[in-house]
């Protein structure tokens, strides 16, 4: 403590230097004054006894200098005058230091944009209190969430936490009031959500135990100030949500969007009012209906290991899964029998995977960047102190120490570094900006949103000065080599023959070697994604456009859902510029399973599980243009009537082995569909989707039985809604107010939601494949451009420092072609060893990117081959300009011109 | 930086801190001459190196400073104990008089013998 309160005091001291300085001065005076007045009292001269005070002082210089010392922080001091020296030599070679600062920059900043994704996906905790106790409990490997029955009988067992509660993570409602209506995503919770989350509202309460069926509300943050104009006395009013009324307890903070940290939700609800706003809200009773995700707070004192073995116990106490399924709708029972947790807020065990790597792969390729930037930087500085060799020799030969010389190169390679640093965030900034505005393809809210954290600042800083030291040590290296006489006399004692260059060698092919592994990965994702931008998706894009509104958000009956959409899709079709217009539950390409998944029997066979399973009306797949191969379209089918299924290609080759299945008979969720026709295949799921295998619905028939029950695979409200499918003569852009207005005729509180032509749609789906190529691409190009500007700069240096040696080469008559050729080679041969060690790297790298590509090889043989070949090339034009440089060197001039 | 140095060091900085003890507030000169007296002029101090120990030992927070009037009115600089500093005596005395005790004890057998 006492020597920490000294520092302080002597840093203060350093601030005020000058005010101790006078301080001092005065109390030195008087003391040699004093002593004076001693000395003359014991019979010295007035001058003899002055001298004899300074002598027992030792000196007033020496004992200023000893106080200043001690008053404050020497080496503090000297760093700033290093510092100083520093800001003034970049500031004399400003080209270079622009240079520099921008290759770090753009280094660092691919780092940190890179890093502010795995703060957020990875490091980030959940924004409740004491996150590292929370933890997020499911039911077997694949991250099951829990039933009610099993969470009370779990709640009712447990001893492990003090807390556990429970959450339904996406609920829809539509939100009036003010404004147009809009649809809204919220959570309905357990009343004692809030309080094991340990989550401070930013206004008002969170829920009373006593409120598990009350109609209250929390809203989010975002929510309320956007909707409501940050309203001070928002708590205690009432919102319409979906048209039922709610009173605001609470506003909850900012940050806080969903405990798990991947849905963004905008409101609260008790669980047991969520009925209200979604029919068909999972049932409570069924054991095996898994909706439930849940939170546990540990006991204090309870380690996780100890939480593990209770959970254990207990998942052989409770039946976590039926037996059996309950309507013909397979659950598969392996692997469930236990249960699993993470912390919560961390990603789910099954994305885990697939995130680290994605990460990996970014992180391995934006180090690599960076490398080629401190290596191209490294080469500038390398340059410099060769040419500061006669500065350095005089300094040494004023006395300077080799230790204070390589020092202040270090201070020097650290502040570029941190100026870079600088530059690298800003950069960053815009970048984790960029990226958050993209928008996923999915009708759900996920909080995608990326953003500069304290750690991605320290991540940056720390990267900063790492790459500033690494950049100083080949510099510092040559501050300490010169042979004093040597560079006083103005010779380079670093090229000397023999060992000429041998450090820029080694950089210039670590620079190379790394670029060809970067080129190959850009090479490979750029494929990739031309790959998925050419799959056909089984549509024809061109004139539809799509719109979406959810009726069971506003609590219309099944009747009243089927007359509203006729009636919508009765007036779409009657105005002048639009061909026809369709109803689906589930657009193609839509990541989220529509209307769940089933397995399907055929003859009391199971057929395996279909997740594509597609709620259409009449029209659709001309509509959209999609190929009806064999049989009819759905007609005029009735809820009552027998139900009817078309099936795609791909399903007939699966399920049917191809024969014809018009007029066969399948079971899907315990009904019995006959098989009235086989579209072309679709993709449904991703553009990775290769199954294409589909089941068609007919809207009429399923819309009835979807809300007379809850099944257990089947959840309409998490998806939310109908997207209604128009197509028109011209552009669709030109439709969509005048849809708006059709539909808000009918209900004029009917939310709208996801317009956009299906041109759009498609684009935004493309998501990963262009977030992973944009990524790469940017980031490999970077690499690529710092690279060659590197082995051009380094090679026409080298020719530049050789010119007094080709100048006598050419003087014992040395052809130019000969020159040339001496310059080529040399680069040559770097360049092939550069490639000899970066093609393997590339190689093992690519395995391991192969994750995210889409229907290439990860060792595509075009890219192995092309990427080499073209390095070389690129090298050889780097060496050439200054080979031809040397080759017109005049041998008078230059044997002149040191 | 020998051991010997570190040891003054030490060393003065108690006798500062005591004579302040016993003296209350005096200025530097002042000072000085006290401790060489009462280590009966067998202490020759080095002046020079007695204003960088006082600042340490008002950094440290032992002692602080202010500006006064002397006894022949001049502008002097007077130190005085401060909490912190009357512990550190006791503590320091402490500690010192159990290392010389320790040391003696290695010295006095060999009278002895």
């Amino acid at each position: 403590m006492r020597k920490l309160r000294a520092i302080l005091m002597r840093l203060f001291g350093f601030l005020h230097a000058r005010r101790g300085e006078d301080d001092f001065a005065a109390e030195l005076e008087f003391h040699v004054a004093m002593h004076t007045e001693d000395g003359i009292r014991s019979g010295l001269s007035l001058e003899e006894a002055r001298r004899q005070a300074l002598i027992r002082l030792g000196g007033a210089e020496q004992a200023r200098q000893a106080y200043r010392d001690r008053r404050t922080l020497p080496w503090l001091e000297s760093l700033l005058r290093d510092l100083q020296y520093s800001m003034r030599k970049l500031a004399k070679h400003r080209g270079a230091t622009a240079v520099a600062v921008l290759s770090i920059g753009l280094g660092i900043g691919a780092n940190a944009t890179i890093f502010s994704m795995v703060s957020r996906f990875v490091l980030r905790p959940a924004p409740v209190g004491d996150p590292s106790a929370l933890l997020a409990l499911h039911i077997g490997e694949g991250g099951m969430p829990f039933s009610w029955p099993i969470y009370n009988d779990f709640r009712a067992q447990e001893k492990s936490f003090s807390g556990v509660a429970g959450y339904y993570p996406l609920l829809s409602a539509s939100l009036g009031g003010n404004g147009e209506p809009e649809r809204v995503w919220g959570q309905a919770v357990t009343a004692n959500f809030f309080d094991v989350i340990e989550l401070r509202m930013m206004r008002g309460r969170s829920f009373f135990s006593s409120e598990e069926n009350e109609p209250v509300i929390v809203l989010g943050a975002r929510l309320w100030q956007r909707r409501f104009n940050s309203d001070p006395a928002i708590v205690g009013k009432t919102v319409t949500l979906s048209g039922h009324l709610f009173t605001v307890v609470g506003v909850a903070p900012v940050a806080f969007h969903s405990v798990d940290q991947l849905y963004d939700a905008q409101f609260w609800v008790p669980l047991g009012d969520a009925g209200q706003l979604a029919p068909n809200f999972p049932s409570q009773s069924d054991r095996i209906n898994y909706w439930l995700f849940t939170v546990a707070r540990l006991r204090p004192g309870v380690t996780r290991t100890q939480a593990a073995a209770e959970l254990e116990v207990l998942a052989k106490g409770l039946a976590l899964t039926a037996p059996e399924a309950s309507d013909g709708v397979s659950v598969v029972s392996k692997d469930r029998t236990s249960f699993t947790f993470e912390q919560a807020g961390t990603l789910p065990s099954g994305v885990q995977r697939m995130a680290a790597l994605f990460l990996t792969a970014l992180s391995v390729v934006v180090l690599l960047v960076l490398a080629i930037a401190c290596a191209n930087v490294a080469n500038l500085l390398f340059a410099q102190a060769v040419e500061r060799q006669r500065e350095m020799a005089v300094r040494l030969a004023l006395g300077a120490t080799r230790g204070r010389l390589q020092r202040q190169m270090l201070v020097e390679s650290v502040v570029l570094g941190l100026g870079g640093g600088v530059l690298g965030v800003l950069l960053s900034l815009w970048a984790t900006r960029s990226l958050s505005a993209l928008q996923l393809p999915i009708p759900v809210p996920f909080d995608f949103a990326v953003e500069m954290d304290w750690r991605v600042l320290l991540y940056a800083f720390v990267l900063s000065v790492a790459s500033g030291l690494l950049l100083g040590v080949a510099p510092a290296w040559a501050a300490a080599q010169p042979r004093l006489a040597n560079s006083l006399k103005g010779e380079d004692a670093l090229a000397r023959p023999g060992r000429r260059f041998i450090l820029r060698n080694i950089l210039v092919v670590a620079q190379i070697a790394m670029s060809v592994v970067l080129l190959t990965m850009i090479g490979l994702f750029v494929r990739s994604l031309q790959n998925a931008a050419s799959i056909d998706i089984g549509i024809r894009p061109q004139g539809l456009l799509l719109m979406s509104v959810n009726p069971q958000d506003h609590s219309y009956t099944p009747e009243r859902t089927i007359a509203f959409l006729t009636q919508i899709q009765q007036r779409m079709a009657a105005l002048p510029q639009v061909d026809a217009a369709v109803w689906t539950d589930r657009t193609p390409l839509s990541l989220a399973s529509g209307s769940g998944s089933a397995s399907i029997h055929l003859d009391g066979q199971e057929k395996g599980t279909f997740s594509n399973i597609v709620t259409v009306t009449p029209g659709y797949f001309q509509t959209l243009g999609v190929p009806l191969i064999a049989g009819r379209d759905f007609g005029n089918e009735t809820a009552s009537g027998p139900r009817t299924a078309i099936v795609s290609r791909a399903f007939v080759d699966r399920a049917f082995g191809g024969k014809n299945p018009i007029g066969q008979h399948v079971t899907c969720h315990g009904d019995s569909y006959e098989i009235i026709g086989v579209a072309d295949n679709v993709k449904q799921s991703t553009e990775g989707d290769y199954s294409y295998r589909s089941f068609y619905r007919s809207l009429a028939q399923t819309i009835h039985r979807d809300s007379a029950q809850s099944d257990p695979s089947k959840n309409n409200s998490l998806i939310g809604g109908y997207t209604l499918v128009v197509h028109t003569k011209g552009n669709p852009q030109a439709v969509m107010d005048s849809a708006r207005r059709q539909i808000h005729a009918l209900d004029p509180s009917m939310a709208i939601f996801d317009e956009k032509t299906m041109e759009e749609y498609i684009h935004s789906a493309f998501f990963f494949p262009r977030l992973a190529a944009t990524l790469f691409g940017v980031c490999g190009g970077i690499g690529l451009l710092l690279a060659l500007v590197g082995l051009y700069g380094v090679m026409s240096y080298a020719v530049s420092r050789r010119t007094r040696e080709i100048g006598i080469r050419m003087a014992m008559g040395a052809q130019p072609g000969t020159v040339e050729r001496l310059i080529l080679r040399q680069g040559l041969v770097l360049t092939l060893i550069a490639v000899a060690l970066g093609w393997p790297a590339a190689w093992m790298l690519s395995i391991l990117a192969s994750s995210f590509l889409y229907g290439i090889q990860p060792h595509d043989a075009l890219i192995f081959a092309v990427v080499p070949l073209f390095l070389s090339a690129i090298a050889l034009v780097a060496c050439w300009i200054p080979a031809r440089r040397a080759a017109t060197i005049d041998p008078m001039k230059a044997l002149r011109s040191e | 930086m020998g051991g010997k140095t570190d040891v003054w060091q030490g060393t003065l900085a108690l006798m500062t801190l005591k004579t302040l003890e016993t003296m209350g507030p005096q200025h530097g000169y002042g000072l000085a001459r006290r401790i060489e007296q009462t280590s009966g002029d067998q202490l020759q101090l080095n002046y020079g190196t007695l204003y960088p120990a006082l600042l340490k030992l008002e950094q440290e927070g032992y002692i602080r400073s202010r500006w006064g009037t002397s006894e022949n009115n001049r502008r002097a600089k007077f130190y005085e104990l401060t909490k912190a500093g009357e512990r550190q005596v006791k503590k320091a005395a402490a500690e010192w008089e159990q290392a010389t005790e320790i040391l003696a004890r290695f010295l006095t057998p060999a009278e002895e013998a």
